[in-house]
């Protein structure tokens, strides 16, 4: 049993009406520019510059106030050029789609969760019926996912600030429908187009390999995938440097992504950790974080989640939410709407209550607290840095306590929910 | 005989150098109870600018030869300012000048490596003047298409790429530049019109400016031979008020009257213009009166030739009631200020007004510095509510922590209109190393420049460009009259970081980030299992934990 055509049409309904009102209410615009929403890598501000610069004959890549790819900013350009009054309608639709997508994807993951379920049913243990899904478990979480998604704050400010972080989710969520349906063409062109756009997304090889590899049997068919990937990037590159005579573009794209030269406060660690880090220590500290976020936990998680490339795809893009150099909070909205999906580990998490209202109260808290440094000059940066980090935090507790859920519902699933070895008491540690 | 050859070679050398020195004085009553002195001192010289014949000075100061040879100059204009020129009721000065320091130069066309020459000149400059000219480097300058033209003579096609400009608005111009500036003179302070510079008065003063400016003339008429010019000004703005009544003498503007003419002069004159509503008399009578025409405007001047007399101080006598008139304004002047509160976004506007009853053409030079990242696309240039289309746009984007944002608009200003450029820009967040000691006094934007060639010369005193003294410019009429109005300076706070913080920020961001790695870790690379706990009693616990 799915969504019923009407509830759906309900929803997005809803969701647009949602958006007609924000974008007509008094305090759009005061939303819209926050720096919690616009990042100097998604801001809509910046891509409208550099066409207006393009169209004076001027680089957009010369200065620094332009860090979308040339093939984006060509479809930006498109956009503005195309339809100037719809451009909030474009983005609204975007993300509906966006939506669209992840409740494709969540409904199919919940039934390949509960095939795979029935089929190893007799390997798990007796006492482990609490943790298997029952019926309702294959309709509500993709409906949950659509709602969480459509409805969230975070994604409505996004899309009306129309940053260029809607679009990405779009291909991200894409993504995951083209890894749950084993459709090649979409999830490569989905990967390609976001590596393209913000590089992080580049470690979503490993869910593409583990996919590619479930399916086919073969290392070499997914290598060759990979191969594929790296030819249409590197393609897409060189064909934007002929037609944009030169690659001073990868320096203010990727150059920008990975040295992070600009400052302005976002919702990461990054921006007050490198404004006020010591001058002689700043390479160090940039190569440490761009590999904490890139290859440090690439194996490992690769390792561990290897049957379930969804869960390790959906943790890589909350953990590049949270370390990417530019996060907003458009990136963690679509963190947040993958959450229905892990319905079967909620009973194994723990810190769900602490990190959920962390969230919701750092939320409320930043933009005051901003506020007060920038406007009423009544509190410095350490206040608003202190906030971004709790809401970091919580979203490092959520993930840690998935990818912890995650290894004891395994466990809980092949052993039962027995605490005791020979009558003694006993508990359960990771060594 | 030797000795009669040597006297011989000597007088022969003497005589070859055709040197001239020129000083003046104009002292000219403005709007509103100030009286302008403007000081022109001249120094011409048939010199080929480019030979070490450059080196052979004698009234042409050699430090001033020394830079324009070693760093291939073909044309400089510094100018130290402190306060800012009223347009709006002072009219037009001689000179104009930026608030701050203000220098551009042209280098020859066989210059290798402008940016180089440019950055080695400030310095030298910041050694001739004891200035803070070596703040001068390639991210504060520009080189502008259009509005710094050659004031000199040029030789074939003029390349901006040799051009460089920069303005320092946060300089603090006082006596340690005056001094420097002051043995540039053949006189240096010792005689002449240069002896009234004391600087316990004239930094008393609402507006000062000192201004040297060397360019390439030609020597005759018909351009054959080369000579260089060497034009050394200083303007102040005395306020009535300061002075304590208008009633206005040498003695009590300089703190001492005129002794004698610097004797190495060939001229030596002040002018007082007296064409104010408000007639005063003079004291000595004055040797000539002389009444200038020019674009359309009669000026009378009293000029007394300094050679001529006996120590003295000049007084001026108001009779009768003060007369207030309305103010006039001059046909152009502008003004510029910062939009926006708080320290997210902000705005720049720069304000053109236009009294002039026929369309005025005008360029507008603005020079962001890097730190102001300016949005092209949100320039609005409105004129009494229509919006004007620029005729001409230049613009060279800036770059963080390398280059200043150039822009330059071309407008056709319709007539009795107030004409609004705004532009959008974003605050920056800088590194803290980056803020300087005085972190939350802010950082200054320059001077908009807006040059114009006005058809008429009314409130005009500047000097035409094929002169070179202030009596060159009486009966000066020509086809249009350059302006090059200087705006305010601006200062906007940057939000800061809290400069004590960087341990506790990089531990508590590490912390997170250790937050993230330590679970990661332990997830990944350690299986689940059970273990038996044995309960202990809390006092067994303590037993144990004392044990230690």
């Amino acid at each position: 049993m799915t969504m019923s055509r009407k509830n759906l049409l309900l929803t997005y309904s809803l969701a647009v009406g949602v958006r007609y009102l924000f974008l007509h209410s008094d305090f759009q615009k005061d939303i819209v520019n926050r720096i919690e929403i616009q990042t100097p890598l998604n801001s809509f501000k910046r891509v409208v510059e550099g066409r207006y610069r393009m169209s004076l004959g001027i680089d957009p890549y010369e200065s620094d106030s332009l860090h979308v790819p040339p093939l984006h900013l060509t479809f930006y350009t498109f956009l503005i050029d195309n339809f100037p009054n719809y451009l909030p309608y474009i983005f609204m639709l975007i993300d509906l789609l966006t939506g669209h997508c992840l409740y494709t994807f969540a409904r199919r993951y919940m039934l390949k969760l509960y095939i795979k379920q029935e089929k190893n049913k007799h390997t798990y243990a007796e006492d482990a019926l609490s943790q298997l899904l029952e019926g309702r478990d294959l309709y509500l979480p993709p409906q949950y996912a659509l709602v969480v998604f459509l409805f969230n704050p975070y994604t409505i400010f996004n899309s009306a600030a129309m940053t260029t972080t809607t679009v990405n989710n779009l291909l991200l969520s894409l993504f995951f429908v083209g890894i749950i349906y084993d459709n090649l063409v979409i999830s490569l062109a989905a990967m390609t187009l976001s590596t393209l756009q913000s590089f992080y997304p580049v470690i979503m090889i490993a869910p593409l390999y583990l996919t590619v590899y479930k399916r086919k049997e073969s290392h070499l068919q997914a290598c060759l995938t990979l191969f594929i990937y790296a030819l249409s990037v590197i393609g897409i590159i060189y064909i934007s440097g002929i037609i944009y005579n030169g690659y001073q573009f990868l320096d203010q794209t990727y150059g920008f992504i990975l040295k992070v030269p600009d400052q302005q406060p976002n919702v990461g660690v990054f921006w007050y950790f490198f404004m006020e880090m010591f001058e002689h220590f700043r390479l160090l500290f940039l190569f440490s974080y761009q590999m904490n976020v890139t290859v440090l936990y690439f194996l490992p998680l690769t390792f561990k989640f290897r049957e379930d490339p969804p869960l390790l795809a959906a943790c890589f893009v909350t953990l590049i939410a949270i370390f990417k150099s530019y996060p907003s909070i458009g990136d963690f909205a679509l963190s947040l709407a993958l959450l229905p999906c892990w319905k079967h580990l909620y009973s194994c998490m723990q810190q769900v209550f602490i990190s959920s209202v962390t969230i919701v109260i750092t939320t409320a808290l930043a933009p005051i607290l901003w506020d007060l440094w920038i406007f009423w000059g009544t509190a410095n940066a350490n206040f608003f840095f202190g906030a971004t980090l709790a809401f970091v935090t919580a979203h490092i507790f959520l993930v840690t306590d998935i990818s912890f859920a995650y290894t004891k519902r395994e466990y809980l699933l092949k052993y039962g929910n027995c605490r005791q070895i020979n009558g003694k008491d006993a508990k359960l540690v990771l060594e | 005989m030797k000795i009669l050859v040597y006297v011989l070679v000597i007088i022969h050398l003497v005589s070859c150098n055709k040197d001239s020195f020129t000083e003046e004085l104009l002292l000219k009553p403005l709007y509103a109870n100030k009286l302008y002195s403007h000081f022109q001192f001249t120094t011409k010289w048939d010199v080929d600018a480019t030979s070490d014949s450059m080196f052979h000075t004698n009234l042409f100061p050699r430090a001033i030869s020394e830079i324009v040879v070693r760093h291939n100059i073909q044309e400089l204009h510094i100018s130290l300012t402190a306060g800012l020129w009223r347009y709006e009721t002072w009219g037009y000065p001689v000179v104009d000048a930026a608030p701050g320091a203000e220098v551009w130069a042209w280098f020859n066309p066989d210059t290798e490596n402008v940016d180089k020459n440019w950055k080695e000149l400030a310095n030298s400059l910041s050694g001739l003047l004891c200035a803070s000219l070596n703040f001068i480097d390639s991210t504060n300058s520009i080189n502008p298409e259009i509005s710094l033209r050659n004031s000199g003579v040029v030789q074939g096609q003029v390349n901006n790429t040799f051009l460089r400009y920069s303005s320092l608005p946060r300089e603090i111009v006082c006596t340690e530049n005056l001094t420097p500036w002051k043995k540039l003179l053949p006189c240096s302070s010792k005689a002449g019109i240069a002896s009234l510079l004391n600087a316990g008065y004239i930094h008393n003063t609402q507006y000062h400016s000192v201004g040297i400016m060397f360019r390439p003339i030609c020597a005759d008429k018909a351009c054959t031979r080369k000579a260089v010019e060497l034009q050394q000004t200083v303007s102040l703005v005395y306020d009535y008020k300061m002075l304590g009544n208008r009633q206005w003498t040498l003695r009590r503007l300089f703190g001492q009257g005129i002794m004698n003419a610097c004797p190495l002069a060939k001229e030596s004159s002040i002018y007082v213009d007296l064409s104010n509503d408000d007639k005063f008399d003079l004291e000595p009578y004055p040797h000539e009166y002389i009444t200038a025409y020019r674009g359309g405007y009669e000026t009378t001047y009293a000029k007394y030739d300094i050679k001529r007399i006996k120590p003295m101080s000049i007084a001026a006598s108001y009779e009768g009631k003060e007369i207030i008139n309305v103010n006039i304004p001059p046909p152009l002047y502008a003004s510029q200020y910062k939009t926006g509160f708080g320290q997210q976004n902000g705005g720049i506007i720069t304000k053109l007004y236009n009294n002039h009853w026929a369309d005025l053409n005008v360029v507008v030079l603005q020079n962001f510095p890097w730190y102001v990242p300016i949005y092209l696309h949100t320039m609005k240039i409105e004129s009494n509510g229509n919006i004007l289309q620029p005729t001409v746009l230049k613009y060279k984007p800036g770059k963080l922590r390398e280059k200043a944002h150039y822009l330059e608009i071309g407008l056709r200003l319709p007539p009795k209109s107030t004409i609004s450029i705004s532009i959008d820009f974003d605050y920056v967040f800088l590194k803290w190393q980056e803020y300087p000691p005085d972190a939350n006094h802010g950082f200054y934007i320059g001077s908009a420049i807006i040059s114009a060639m006005l058809p008429l010369a009314k409130n005009y005193t500047g000097i035409p460009q094929d002169g070179s003294t202030i009596a060159d410019s009486f009966n000066a009429s020509r086809s249009g009259y350059l302006v090059q109005i200087r705006t305010e300076t601006m200062i906007i706070t940057l939000p800061t970081p809290d400069f004590s913080m960087p341990y506790n920020v990089i531990c508590l961001a590490c912390t997170v980030v250790a937050l993230a790695f330590g679970p990661l870790h332990n997830i990944t690379t350690k299986r689940l299992i059970l273990k038996v706990t044995t309960k202990k009693k809390l006092s067994e616990k303590l037993k144990s934990f004392f044990k230690k």
